[in-house]
């Protein structure tokens, strides 16, 4: 350190000893006092400033000499020489504080130059070098004459904000124009001379304007706020009123310095307005801000307007104004930046009176991306900042809390009027807690700020809601505060990146913290097994138990049926079955009844089992998939309750076949066997149905369901969705579909199938006669051989008879034996041709309503139905067909068959 | 070697302080800065020893004006 100061003084007393003129005959006492005056001086200027006042900067310095190079220099010469030594310079290595030299040059250079004060040093025109130099007589021809006064009127004196609509017209422009290519042809240097000719020349030239461009000034910073003033006043709210005695330049210049104040005065009242929203608002807060640092920008002005007035000589010519440094056209110079600011500003006020909410953003922020001008970019993008602050605000308190803060409906997502909802509801009515997560939030896909994506806005929308839903619909609050606590973050506009990370956090918490609480608290996977084994008759014994405890009861009329036996009989069922061994929680919820009954029902068609879902759950479980359920299960019913019946009737043959029913009419034997093919296709039928049913459709839907429920990351939506899926894979598959195009109702399988179905109960009816016809023929048969018997008894009594024994001759005695019993018996022997004659037409009947059914199953695209129609056909006894004609042909021939053997 | 490389860096660091004092000057010569070759060799180097530029032109500027006027002073006095 000591060096250093010691080197500095060597060089102080260098410098001072060089620099002191030596005053020849001075007495050397007086010339060291002279020297040493001159060394403190030194000493203390250099001590009291040490931090220099300009930043430390090489390129700076270089920058500032080479700018003082090129306007003192119509030649570019001494610049590139410049730029060379510069080159050179940095290439040395040895001096570390090259920029303090070079700037100390810069200090050093010419400092008669900068005298006046300078202010914009790139405007800085070289008027004041040429000046000397040129001599002001040689004229350059065809100057224009706009120093003289022009005795027009001023073509406007009001605007639009946009900007001057009418050009004054310019006086002898042919000349003009060819003076300006002449111009332009020149060479930069020359123009650049023949501009500051020009200056000169209009300086020089120059005649009185009325009122004084001085007084222009003056009144400038009033009419950039937006103020009348004597000379610029506004007439009305978007009118400034120009002197009218002003000469045409002047006026244009006055008009571009009009344009940022009355697109000022428009945006002060637009701030002031009440805004529409807290988007509107924040909006005007913006503007506002950026209008005060406007007017910091006129302050400023004002400022250097008042310092150029006060050193204004009045003696010069122009009233010395050429040389203040400020004028009018410097001042349009220096408030054009903010014009532009202001044009936007107003574009955006103008076009935010017809958008709210998420379409103002994205208003903003295309401004912003998609602008083509970098300087419209960057200040929409501040403006964005501002605007969206209460956006963030409200979608914070969405993905945070699930709480729609938004009193003037500007997000996204909006709570639906439950008014409305019932309205719109589309027949399909649906319970409570489903509207809470469908309904009661509206995602709108035209208030989705252009700054987020679509798919970025639906996850929004899913993460808000599932958290009401969390809230609402599950009785949690407790984890969503907790929850919104400790990850609730200030969202602001700008990195977005950090925001989707955020959100896509939040997301994931939310839907595992939902997809938790569905299982855990609220079982729904449970729930979906309890449905499947009990209401889609996955459960087999408890379903074979319940439908034998019930079947005697079920037979009887719908109105005799009650609740209490039926409720009875189904705890029998669970206490008997596997199913005791399920959750209390899930048979709880099991509940038999009866649909509302219509007249002529029995209780089969009425009985139904119900398995009820209470709120959260039935968010997936909807009302809506309940009836599907219900439906399913009924089909289902119908179908056990047939095959049911079935396997009875078929049991109560084939051991009434070994006593009761064996007789030698031939006729009889061979109905009993037609009758029971028929039996055996229908159990074959249904048990293929069922089969068909239960495993082709049900079994694979679930496990279809399972596997979609089961994956990691699904949200509550997916689940949903996939149990929709599940619910209509079954309806369809399992022939319940709803008729597409065709309307009719025969085509639909639906039909079809009731109409088989109730086929084969009547078909069972008519068995069922024809065995209790077949009963009480064999006790008429029995009796008449009792008292044949007895007959003979007394035949051989009589001694008359020829000695047979009853056994052996029961069959070939039975005809004449009936011929006097017929007067009594007949009733009963008439019976078994209309019941033969039935059972013929019901099973022809049947028989050709499955070939329809086989020929539309064939048409189906499905590959499973295709298939269901191939394992029912798999020896191809039917003929599938579309046509009516084919099953009438075949059962003509059958008919025809049957009659010749009958 | 040591004194020999170190003489050899002295070497190279004086050519290289006459170089870069050349390129000052001629830029000084540019700007019309009126410093002899002396002169701003004592300037850069008091520069490179911290002090503050702004102050230095200041302080010659002041000097020269000084200088100036006792020398038109003299003038005046040996008129």
């Amino acid at each position: 350190m000591s060096s250093r100061s010691q080197r500095v003084n060597n060089g102080i007393n260098s410098l001072v000893r060089r620099l002191m003129v030596e005053i020849p005959g001075e007495d050397p006492a007086a010339a060291e006092e002279r020297e040493n005056d001159a060394l403190d001086f030194v000493r203390e200027s250099l001590e009291n400033s040490t931090a220099p006042a300009v930043v430390a900067d090489v390129n700076q310095a270089s920058d500032l000499i080479k700018k003082r190079l090129i306007q003192t220099n119509p030649s570019p010469d001494k610049a590139l020489r410049f730029t060379h030594l510069y080159s050179r310079l940095l290439s040395i290595p040895v001096i570390t504080q090259k920029w303090a030299v070079l700037y100390f040059l810069y200090q050093l250079s010419d400092q008669q130059q900068r005298t006046p004060p300078i202010l914009t040093s790139p405007f800085k025109s070289p008027v004041k070098n040429v000046r000397g130099r040129r001599n002001i007589e040689d004229v350059i021809p065809g100057s224009p004459s706009y120093g003289s006064r022009r005795k027009e009127e001023t073509p406007a004196d009001s605007f639009a904000p946009e900007g001057l609509k009418r050009l004054p017209e310019r006086e002898g422009g042919q000349r003009d124009r060819k003076d300006e290519e002449q111009a332009f042809a020149k060479s930069v240097a020359a123009q650049r001379e023949n501009v500051a000719l020009k200056t000169a020349l209009l300086s020089e030239n120059y005649v009185e304007i009325d009122p004084p461009e001085t007084a222009l000034l003056r009144d400038l910073p009033f009419t950039l706020q937006g103020l009348s003033s004597s000379h610029l006043p506004f007439s009305s709210e978007s009118t400034l009123k120009l002197p009218s005695t002003l000469p045409v330049p002047i006026v244009s210049i006055l008009h571009t310095l009009a344009e940022p104040s009355l697109l000022y005065r428009g945006l002060a009242t637009f701030t002031q307005s009440p805004g529409g929203g807290l988007l509107g608002q924040s909006l005007r807060a913006a503007i506002g801000g950026e209008l005060r640092s406007y007017l910091g920008l006129v302050a400023t002005l004002e400022g250097q307007i008042r310092r150029a007035l006060a050193s204004l000589d009045e003696t010069e010519p122009r009233g010395g104004i050429g040389k203040a440094g400020v004028t009018l056209k410097r001042c349009v110079v220096w408030t054009r930046e903010a014009t532009m600011g202001l044009r936007l500003m107003s574009l955006i006020s103008e076009e935010s009176k017809s958008k709210k909410g998420g379409q103002l953003i994205s208003l903003i922020h295309g401004f912003s991306s998609s602008h083509g001008d970098p300087m419209v970019g960057a200040f929409a993008e501040r403006l964005l900042v501002h605007v969206t602050r209460p956006f963030y605000d409200m979608l914070r308190q969405w993905i945070y809390d699930g709480e729609l803060l938004d009193p003037y409906h500007e997000f996204f997502v909006s709570e639906q009027d439950p008014l409305a909802i019932n309205d719109t509801t589309d027949g399909r009515h649906r319970g409570v807690a489903s509207s809470v997560w469908e309904d009661k939030y509206k995602l709108n896909e035209d208030m989705v700020p252009s700054i987020i994506t679509q798919d970025f806005a639906q996850k929004v929308f899913l993460i808000g809601k599932s958290l009401n839903f969390i809230r609402y619909g599950c009785g949690d609050s407790q984890w969503v505060e907790e929850y919104s606590k400790a990850a609730s973050k200030e969202l602001r506009y700008g990195d977005t990146a950090t925001l989707e990370t955020w959100i896509d956090e939040a997301y994931k918490t939310t839907m595992a913290r939902l997809i938790h609480l569905m299982s855990e608290k609220f079982h729904l996977f449970e729930h979906l097994k309890a449905l499947r084994n009990y209401i889609l008759l996955g459960q087999g014994d408890f379903i074979a138990l319940l439908m034998e405890s019930l079947s005697s009861n079920l037979d009887r009329p719908a109105g005799a049926q009650y609740r209490h036996t039926l409720t009875a009989q189904l705890e029998h069922a669970i206490r008997g079955s596997n199913a005791q061994y399920d959750s209390p929680e899930v048979l709880r919820r099991l509940d038999a009844r009866m649909l509302q009954l219509s007249h002529g029902d029995i209780g089969w068609d009425c009985f139904t089992l119900e398995y009820k879902i209470d709120a959260p759950v039935d968010v997936v479980v909807t009302e809506w998939g309940n009836r599907q359920y219900l439906k399913v299960f009924n089909f289902l019913w119908r179908i056990k309750r047939v095959e049911f019946a079935l396997a009875s009737t078929w049991r109560k043959c084939m051991t009434g076949s070994r006593g009761v029913l064996q007789g030698e009419d031939e006729n009889v034997t061979k109905a009993w066997k037609l009758t029971r093919g028929v039996l055996a296709e229908m159990i074959h039928f249904i048990g293929q149905l069922q089969f068909y049913i239960l495993f082709e459709v049900i079994q694979t839907s679930w496990e279809e369901l399972q596997t979609a429920i089961k994956k990691e990351g699904c949200t509550l939506d997916d689940i949903i969705k996939a149990h929709t899926k599940f619910l209509n894979a079954i309806t369809h598959k399992g022939l319940l579909g709803a008729k597409k195009k065709k309307e009719t109702d025969e085509n639909t399988f639906m039909v079809q199938l009731g109409d088989i179905l109730r086929l084969m109960l009547s078909y069972r009816d008519a068995v069922d006669g024809l065995y209790s016809w077949a009963v009480s023929d064999f006790t008429k048969r029995q009796g008449a051989d009792v008292r044949s018997d007895s007959q003979g008894r007394r035949d051989d009594d009589d001694g008359l008879s020829i000695n047979t024994p009853a056994t052996t001759r029961r069959g070939p005695r039975h005809l004449p034996d009936s011929t006097p019993a017929l007067g009594s018996d007949e009733s009963i022997v008439d019976e078994f041709p209309v019941l033969q004659e039935r059972l013929q037409a019901l099973g022809k009947h049947f028989k050709s309503k499955v070939c329809v059914l086989l020929g539309d199953l064939l048409l189906q695209h499905d590959q499973d139905m295709r298939f269901l129609g191939m394992t029912m056909n798999f020896n191809d006894v039917y003929v599938p067909s579309t046509k009516k004609k084919a099953p009438v042909r075949q059962s003509a021939r059958e008919q025809s068959k049957s009659s010749a053997k009958a | 070697m040591p004194s020999e490389d170190s003489k050899q860096d002295k070497q190279t660091s004086a050519a290289q302080a006459k170089q870069v004092i050349d390129v000052f000057q001629e830029i000084s010569t540019l700007l019309n800065a009126d410093l002899d070759r002396q002169t701003l060799s004592i300037c850069i180097s008091l520069i490179e020893n911290g002090v503050n530029p702004e102050a230095l032109a200041a302080v010659i500027m002041e000097l020269r004006k000084d200088a100036e006027a006792t020398k038109r002073r003299l003038e005046a006095g040996g008129q």
